[in-house]
């Protein structure tokens, strides 16, 4: 049985061993402890609300399982993307270059280096063991972010995104960073996403070209990556797509991998979960839920079997109660797995 | 006898010929008989001051004075984009630099200009086949700076000339082939055809607009950056000696380089002199083209001439020419001329004791 749970600074050593298990990287998990460390004390700042800036606040959540207290997965919430600084992304446009004097019309595509989603909530850090991805707590570990997004909605911005892992060859070299970026630093993209794992997207981002690119001018291998999502990202999409993601005119610009976006109160969990009191009962049958409590620093969410009706309490089973530390009058949030 | 004059109307034909012969990458000599006549007519009324000055095109002939066959064409705009819009790429630099990174790269940029705008061009020149032999090439490009030299007033003082850039034994321009022809398929003979005709604005605004980065260019695009046809490098080697420089503008098209020079510093020009003439039968003829040869302008501006005489004749403030010449001239009794040596002086080296 899995929860997840807000994570702290004790689950350090347990996410560091997930990234061995990585099929694929995640640029927004730090390898370097110290960054790490870091990262889960603002994290942790952020769920109990004494964070000074509330453009800082980073969610990280982790996956328990309960009997034995093992970490199995993270994932997280960044509420203000960029925190205060711009947040980069390729837009990808289409120019129309015409002449009418000679009958010409080519249309061709570019790239502007993006701000505009600076201040989006951004999805960020998911990484789980494998042997759990075909499984529910999949969608649990994505989900339970949604949950907590649903009983905070002011804390997050109106529109929620994601960067998508991109293409890279059978070398792990990235076309589209080779095409670009590797022209402006004269390293390779292993060497840059450590960079951008220890410094910040943003530095890192800053010296990239600031003219816009043409398309037409990038490597054919840089042409066919870009806008593509890496293999081993397609659960990550399709429940993202099921979840009411679209794809945006946004690719990252390190990789060329697509940017999700949606509407925050539509991403599907947050537009149908309900409230309500609970009372506690012995073995609820009824439909798989994804169920949460109503706390931030405590919160915890889960799955659990509820049969839902038309009044204003619900019965929840009582392990599952106790595994969300709620009882009896408490509310939860549920939304069918 | 060779001489420089004006074109005339009856050149129709045989500027149509050379433009025939000059195949592509002359630009400014399209073998079309409508845009030609076009051109003719505006250099007519240049002459004959019946246009804006700021639009006049100077179209000058060598003629063969004892067949009166022309042997080539050569031309100076007085200003460039303002009929039109005159684009360059400014070759510049970007850098990105980080100190903390270690990351200090410096990146060519190819910037969209209209910088030259306004700007006096030295363009056009062509020598027929037959021709290209002793001192005519030279002459043909060098007798422009008297006629800027004598008319400084209607000539801005940025004086530039565009240079054909590189392109291969079938004419194909790998600059081309590496920009503009991934934005419209277009092969470079067409895209230069239409330039010739005067669209060279309307292919320009299906360019790219914003900066280039060069690395994004292909190899041999990035190599012909600034580089000149091999046809043309005796023409920039002229312009050199007259003091042009490149001034890191580029041809959007071919990657071919832009030169400059402040007018009152081309060479020829700052060491023009104005003399009197005598009439002498017994004057020097040129026995070696490469010798000390002299250009010599008789000031008037509808019956602008120049010819060429030998340095022997040049005497103590005054030029001796003989009647042949005088009448190739068409110069009045005491009127005076304008004289520059063809050739830089040769600098005189002092020791420094």
């Amino acid at each position: 049985m899995y929860i997840v749970r807000p994570a702290n600074i004790m689950d350090l050593p347990g996410i560091e061993r997930l990234h061995t298990s990585y099929e694929v990287r995640v640029t927004t998990l730090p390898s370097d402890r110290d960054k790490l460390s870091e990262l889960l004390h603002t994290s942790t700042q952020s769920f109990q609300g004494d964070i000074e800036n509330t453009q800082d606040a980073t969610l990280i959540f982790v996956l328990e399982h309960i009997e034995t207290g093992e970490i199995a997965g993270v994932s997280g919430i960044d509420a203000y993307a960029g925190s205060g600084y711009p947040f980069f992304n390729y837009r990808i446009e289409e120019l129309v270059h015409a002449s009418h004097h000679l009958g010409i019309h080519t249309a061709t595509s570019i790239l502007y280096l993006s701000h505009e989603l600076t201040g989006s909530t951004v999805l960020r850090s998911f990484a789980i063991r494998p042997d759990l991805r075909g499984t529910p707590y999949f969608a649990l570990l994505s989900r339970a972010r949604f949950m907590y997004m649903a009983q905070n909605p002011d804390d997050f911005s109106d529109r929620t995104v994601t960067e998508i892992q991109g293409l890279l060859d059978d070398k792990g070299d990235s076309p589209f960073w080779n095409s670009i970026g590797r022209n402006f630093f004269d390293i390779d993209f292993a060497t840059a996403d450590y960079y951008v794992g220890v410094k910040s997207k943003t530095f890192i981002a800053e010296l990239m070209p600031q003219h816009p690119i043409y398309v037409t001018l990038l490597s054919e291998e840089a042409q066919q990556a870009m806008n593509k999502a890496h293999p081993a990202t397609e659960a990550t999409c399709q429940l993202l797509f099921k979840e009411g993601f679209e794809r945006s005119r946004y690719v990252d610009i390190f990789d060329g991998g697509p940017v999700l976006t949606s509407t925050s109160k539509n991403i599907h969990t947050i537009a149908s979960s309900k409230l309500k009191e609970i009372t506690t009962s012995k073995l609820v049958g009824g439909l798989k839920y994804l169920i949460s409590n109503n706390q931030n620093g405590d919160f915890r969410c889960g799955i659990g079997k509820l049969v839902d009706g038309i009044g204003d309490h619900i019965r929840l089973d009582d392990s599952v109660a106790t595994q969300l530390q709620v009882s009896n009058g408490d509310l939860i949030r549920y939304s069918p797995l | 006898m060779f001489f420089i004059r004006p074109i005339e109307r009856r050149d129709l034909n045989a500027l149509f010929d050379m433009a025939e012969e000059s195949g592509i990458g002359v630009t400014s000599l399209p073998a079309n008989h409508d845009k030609m006549e076009l051109k003719i007519s505006r250099a007519v009324n240049s002459f004959t001051d019946n246009i804006a000055q700021k639009d006049a095109l100077y179209l000058f002939v060598l003629e063969d004075a004892e067949t009166g066959a022309l042997a080539g064409v050569s031309a100076i705009e007085a200003e460039i984009g303002n009929q039109d819009v005159w684009y360059n790429y400014r070759v510049g630099n970007s850098v990105h630099a980080s100190q903390e990174l270690g990351v200090h790269k410096q990146t060519k940029t190819l910037f969209l200009s209209n910088d030259m705008t306004g700007a006096t061009e030295v363009c056009t020149l062509f020598l027929r086949e037959k021709y290209r032999q002793g001192v005519n090439g030279r002459f043909l490009s060098k007798q422009r700076y008297l006629f800027l030299a004598e008319f400084q007033e209607r000539f801005n003082e940025r004086v530039i000339a565009e240079m054909r850039g590189y392109s291969d034994e079938v004419g194909h321009s790998p600059f081309w082939e590496g920009l503009g022809r991934k934005f419209f398929q277009m092969e470079f003979k067409e895209a230069d055809y239409l330039t010739g005709l005067g669209n060279k604005w309307f292919i320009a605004e299906l360019m790219p607009k914003y900066p280039i980065y060069v690395p994004f260019l292909s190899q041999e695009a990035q190599d012909v950056i600034g580089k000149v046809h091999e046809n043309t490098e005796p023409a920039l080697a002229l312009l050199q000696q007259e003091g042009f420089r490149f001034n890191s503008y580029i041809d959007i098209f071919d990657a071919g380089p832009s030169v400059e020079c402040r007018l009152p510093d081309i060479r020829a020009v700052k060491e023009s002199v104005v003399v009197d003439w005598v009439a002498d039968e017994n004057s020097v003829a040129i026995d070696d083209p490469r010798g000390d040869v002299w250009m010599i302008s008789n000031r008037q501006f509808v019956n602008y001439r120049v010819i060429l005489i030998a340095g022997a004749n040049i005497k103590d403030g005054h030029i001796v020419l003989n009647a042949a010449e005088i009448a190739a001239l068409s110069l009045e009794p005491n009127s005076q001329v304008r004289a520059v040596s063809m050739r830089p002086a040769i600098p005189t080296i002092r020791s420094s004791k």
